[in-house]
């Protein structure tokens, strides 16, 4: 091999890149409308949901009841008159959540020997969110009743206390920002990387390549690392974007996150060039490409948990690499773990780099 | 005057028939057609849920006692967790939690047993926010045991109680979740999953259409026949037309049959409102093959639209849990309304006149694309 006619290859692979600007557009605005599109989508917070409250007791209790649900900014009421027009409401989706009141709320209530009655009706159409409603409405109409009645109730119950670590309030957007490294790792770099061979393959300029005295392991290098060094200036470049514009930095080491991510590079880079050598047209290779990552939004944890999935498709998604990466991706950005946790998962990304480097470079040879 | 409509019917009828030949020889849209529905149906209807499944967890009993030991045994029995670990000191506690080995500790204190018998007991869960719904979710289903947790001291609960109303507190709370009322995410999932595969359909076939025909050269072959650009176009998207009714008709008998969702409101309003919004959805694909210069860029902008419109409609995650800066772009995105009609009509039984604005805006969608594309497809040779 030898460095100066390798240099040569790598100076034009960037140069070719540099000039296409549909790439470059591609590199920039794909990992920032990813990042702004997925880090916004995910929340668990209750914000805002309209809420019928439907009064019938109108007593001085009841609207103590639904002024302490309104001060939450989690529900705006709406004030209703009749079930029907709950009913109709909820069918029409402008309606998340229901809090109907008895006439005989406050009686009871003075009366003291039982409980009394409230109902909570929720849009389960929707049904994360009516989950999220429950937790949030049945809490403050627990807390508001307990303090309409002086004397706790017998009835047992332990109170807990809870702490969250590592993302204390709860915030969607770090395990989205760390998933969408994963996806844009795994989907955009191999696409981009199985178009430009195919491309060039198709225009010729491979073969007029292969003429020249360069030996093919430095064909295919003069392609990959000016490549992979590109596909590197984008993951520090989403680094930015995510830490400047939604304040979210890595828990752990940035320079380590870098390293694991070049190294998920050699992946992304092995099936770009097999789904390359396996098709004729660019859009082939697209076709290839998509057919292959639209499990990996499903499965590979980026956007639904994977512990919720049963048995079968849990073990199918650790076929996916995207998966490993992406619980590194997670360790590193939200748990600040380092090398020695991450160990297994690090060990089983290199078992995939290499049998993938192979696989491809057995492809390429086998089509020349 | 008449004679001109009946002129362009029959030259969009010879374009539709020309591309129906051409979409039957064609492999990935056939696999696309295919192979997709079946694997995204069992992929919502069977794998995919908020709903915490599995969750392992440790425990750190410092009480050691029965009543411990009856708490822990409480939250096992909800179905949700794996047998906890067992831990001795927080230090591992929180090894666990920063290996992201476990998605919670519950921290039960010495004196658990003593303040039992005063009436203030206590615990402490410490949970992983990596996951922020998860761990929301298991905080609450935690916090719903601890709550109705028999401490010895008080009545016996109450039978036939529905475990879901919180038991404790002096006010006796009945919920209920209308349409889905055992909260089934897979309802909330089957519901949108019409909408992405027309949307994958539509945009995956006819994007490729213009750009393919300008490589080949057959575009300009057809701009030399006696026939508009519109008509081409509009020629082109029926037999689309035709194949997303049938994936309609699928998805819906894929989802009444395996999962019991049949369409609970009126069933012509489903038909009705599809139209338009597989007509938005092709004339994004069409707009697309005339932006691309090469087949290869028609994908790559397709595929990149697909997937933010699958998240900023609401068909994977609720909408109203975005910010409403985000909510505003959903309004350009045909999926949105179409969405916004899908759960109107499938989930919650809604009749026709609940899917007139939602149905409005699609028109509307569609009619600015037709637009676009006529100013664009402006015949002019390379």
């Amino acid at each position: 091999m030898s460095r100066r006619r390798l240099l040569t290859l790598i100076r034009r692979e960037i140069r070719a890149t540099f000039r296409d600007t549909f790439t470059v557009t591609i590199l920039i605005t794909v990992p920032l409308v990813a990042l702004l599109a997925f880090s916004f989508s995910l929340s668990s917070e209750v914000h805002g949901l309209r809420l019928a409250v439907l009064d019938a007791d109108g007593s001085a209790e009841s609207r103590r009841l639904v002024a302490d649900v309104a001060a939450s900014k989690w529900f705006v009421p709406v004030t209703i008159a009749s079930r029907d027009e709950i009913g109709r409401r909820l069918r029409g989706g402008t309606l998340s959540a229901a809090l109907v009141i008895p006439p005989d709320f406050s009686r009871t209530l003075r009366l003291g020997r039982e409980r009394p009655q409230v109902q909570l009706i929720y849009d389960g159409a929707e049904a994360l969110l009516a989950a999220n409603a429950e937790g949030a409405l049945g809490g403050l109409v627990a807390a508001s009743g307990a303090q309409l009645v002086r004397e706790p109730s017998g009835a047992g119950g332990v109170s807990v206390v809870t702490g969250v670590l590592f993302n204390p309030r709860l915030d969607g957007a770090p395990y989205m920002v760390a998933g969408v490294f994963g996806f844009v790792l795994s989907f955009l770099t191999t696409l981009i990387t199985a178009i430009t061979i195919v491309n060039e393959r198709q225009s010729g300029t491979f073969d007029q390549l292969q003429v020249t005295p360069a030996t093919g392991l430095e064909i295919l290098l003069g392609k990959l690392l000016p490549l992979g060094g590109i596909f590197a200036l984008d993951v520090v470049l989403m680094m930015l974007i995510a830490g400047f514009a939604f304040g979210v930095w890595p828990a752990g080491s940035a320079i380590f996150f870098i390293l694991v991510s070049s190294f998920y590079l050699l992946v992304s880079l092995s099936l770009g060039l097999i789904f390359s050598a396996t098709s004729n047209t660019p859009a082939e290779a697209v076709q290839r490409t998509v057919l292959f990552s639209v499990p990996l939004v499903q499965l590979s944890g980026f956007s639904f948990p994977i512990g919720n999935m049963p048995a079968v498709l849990r073990w199918l998604s650790m076929l996916f690499p995207a998966t490993h990466y992406i619980r590194v991706s997670r360790g590193i950005y939200l748990r600040g773990e380092g090398p020695l946790t991450l160990l297994p998962e690090l060990l089983i990304l290199g078992l995939f780099a290499a049998g993938l480097v192979v696989l491809a470079l057995r492809t390429l040879e086998a089509r020349q | 005057m008449s004679g001109r409509i009946g002129q362009a019917i029959s030259n969009m009828l010879a374009v539709a028939y020309r591309q129906t030949l051409v979409l039957r020889h064609d492999r990935g849209f056939l696999l696309s057609v295919g192979f997709q529905p079946v694997v995204l149906l069992l992929l919502y209807g069977l794998g995919i849920s908020f709903k915490p499944a599995n969750v392992s967890w440790a425990v750190l009993d410092r009480a050691q006692s029965a009543a411990s030991r009856r708490l822990i045994e409480d939250v096992q029995t909800t179905d949700y967790f794996q047998p906890p670990r067992h831990v001795a000191s927080y230090a591992e506690a929180r090894t666990l939690l920063r290996r992201g080995a476990v998605t919670g500790v519950l921290v039960i204190p010495q004196d658990f047993a003593r303040d039992l018998e005063r009436g203030r007991p206590q615990v402490q869960l410490l949970l992983d926010g990596t996951d922020p719904i998860t761990a929301a979710r298991v905080g609450g289903i935690v916090s719903q045991v601890a709550t109705t947790f028999d401490t010895g001291r008080a009545p016996p609960r109450r039978e036939g109680m529905v475990p879901i109303a919180r038991a404790a507190g002096p006010i006796d709370v009945r919920q209920r979740f209308w349409f889905n009322p055992t909260l089934l995410d897979r309802t909330f999932f089957l519901a949108g999953l019409l909408g992405m595969l027309l949307t994958n359909l539509c945009l995956s076939s006819s994007s490729l259409g213009i750009v393919g025909e300008r490589e080949s050269g057959t575009f300009e072959q057809t701009l030399s026949l006696p026939i508009t650009t519109l008509e081409i176009v509009l020629g082109k998207l029926i037999p689309l037309v035709v194949v997303g009714y049938v994936l309609l008709i699928f998805t819906t008998l894929a989802c009444g049959l395996g999962f019991g969702l049949w369409p609970q409101g009126s069933w012509i309003g489903l038909l009705v409102v599809t139209l338009p919004f597989m007509l938005a959805s092709l004339a994004i694909g069409v707009l697309v093959s005339a932006l691309a210069r090469t087949s290869a860029q028609a994908v790559f902008i397709t595929v990149f639209f697909i997937l933010p419109s699958f998240v900023l409609s609401g068909v994977m995650l609720p909408f109203e849990l975005m910010p409403p800066a985000v909510r505003l772009l959903g309004v350009v995105l045909p999926l949105r309304w179409y969405q916004i009609a899908l759960r109107r009509l499938v989930t919650r039984g809604a009749g026709f006149t609940d899917i007139i604005v939602p149905g409005l805006a699609l028109l509307a969608i569609f009619a600015g694309l037709l637009a676009v594309i006529r100013w664009r497809l402006k015949p002019r040779l390379a």
